[in-house]
């Protein structure tokens, strides 16, 4: 369960305006779709029929959105191992397409120290052309000490 | 919702009306975090974990279980129509151990202009204690279902 008792943020606890290393993700083959269709159980054919994307308007399969949602979990917890990710929010503002990658990225907007070291981060997902696809936000809080269970 | 109705409806390229917003609930559903499962969506979501914790989008699996997922279809109301991800958010009290039992509360909503489905699930532990909670919009969308050319 998440701790509540006063705890000092570390020495090098982020600041406003700190940002989180970009990194990218994919190329998201089709068949990285369909085992992401597999292990999710998102299987809409929107994602994996040409002929259902092109009869949604789309020149081709999009990437799942939460496929590409999840590419900032390992984002954040690489940036700083010591986070607990209590909140994590998006919208889906343009679809990628197969075949083409991501490239995640992150600040942080707010630092609060008390009651516990907090940050709010901003997240973005861009396409290959530089299209937002994913705009996020994150609530992260200073992991006291192992696993909040 | 009468899904033969709708499904006329969806040939004439019309959006079914929904009967009305209030949000259906469903019996909880109890879920167990298969390690072969969580390992396996680690895989396919660039996740860096090891920790005997669970993917923080894991859960997210579970909307597709047969009983969310037949609620979902008969509310998006036929095949001339496919739910597009809008937005998600995942609110977490505690992160999700791997071989653990959970139970969802599942309640969806469909609202009108546009046509968008909302879906709230909690996870709780068997004891009740709410470790998770997370809202998924959807925007239903009409299909061209004209022949590809």
């Amino acid at each position: 369960m998440i701790e509540s008792g006063m705890e000092p943020a570390p020495p090098d606890w982020p600041r406003a305006g700190d940002e989180i290393r970009a990194q990218s993700f994919g190329p998201f083959a089709r068949e990285a779709l369909a085992r992401y269709a597999a292990v999710s159980g998102d299987d809409n054919p929107l994602h994996l029929d040409p002929n259902a994307a092109r009869a949604a308007g789309l020149a081709g399969p999009p990437v799942h959105g939460m496929l590409m949602f999840s590419c900032f979990e390992p984002l954040i917890m690489q940036w700083r191992p010591d986070l607990f990710i209590a909140r994590l929010s998006g919208k889906f503002l343009r679809p990628v397409l197969a075949g083409e990658g991501i490239r995640v990225s992150g600040r942080v907007m707010r630092r609060r120290d008390v009651p516990r070291p907090e940050l709010t981060l901003r997240l973005i997902a861009r396409a290959q052309n530089n299209d937002l696809a994913i705009l996020g936000e994150a609530t992260v809080l200073y992991k006291i000490s192992g696993p909040l269970s | 919702m009468n899904a033969l109705h709708d499904q006329a409806q969806s040939r004439e390229g019309m959006a079914p009306e929904p009967s009305a917003d209030a949000p259906v609930r469903l019996p909880p559903i109890r879920v167990r975090t298969g390690a072969g499962e969580v390992a396996r969506f680690l895989r396919e979501t660039g996740g860096v974990r090891n920790d005997g914790l669970v993917p923080l989008t894991f859960p997210i699996r579970w909307l597709t279980l047969p009983a969310i997922r037949g609620l979902v279809l008969q509310l998006i109301g036929g095949d001339g129509f496919l739910p597009v991800h809008e937005a998600q958010s995942f609110a977490y009290e505690r992160e999700l151990r791997v071989e653990a039992d959970y139970v969802l509360a599942v309640e969806v909503r469909r609202t009108a202009k546009p046509p968008r489905l909302t879906l709230k699930m909690s996870v709780s532990t068997g004891q009740g204690e709410i470790c998770a909670q997370l809202e998924t919009v959807l925007r239903i969308v009409p299909l061209n279902l004209e022949p590809a050319s």
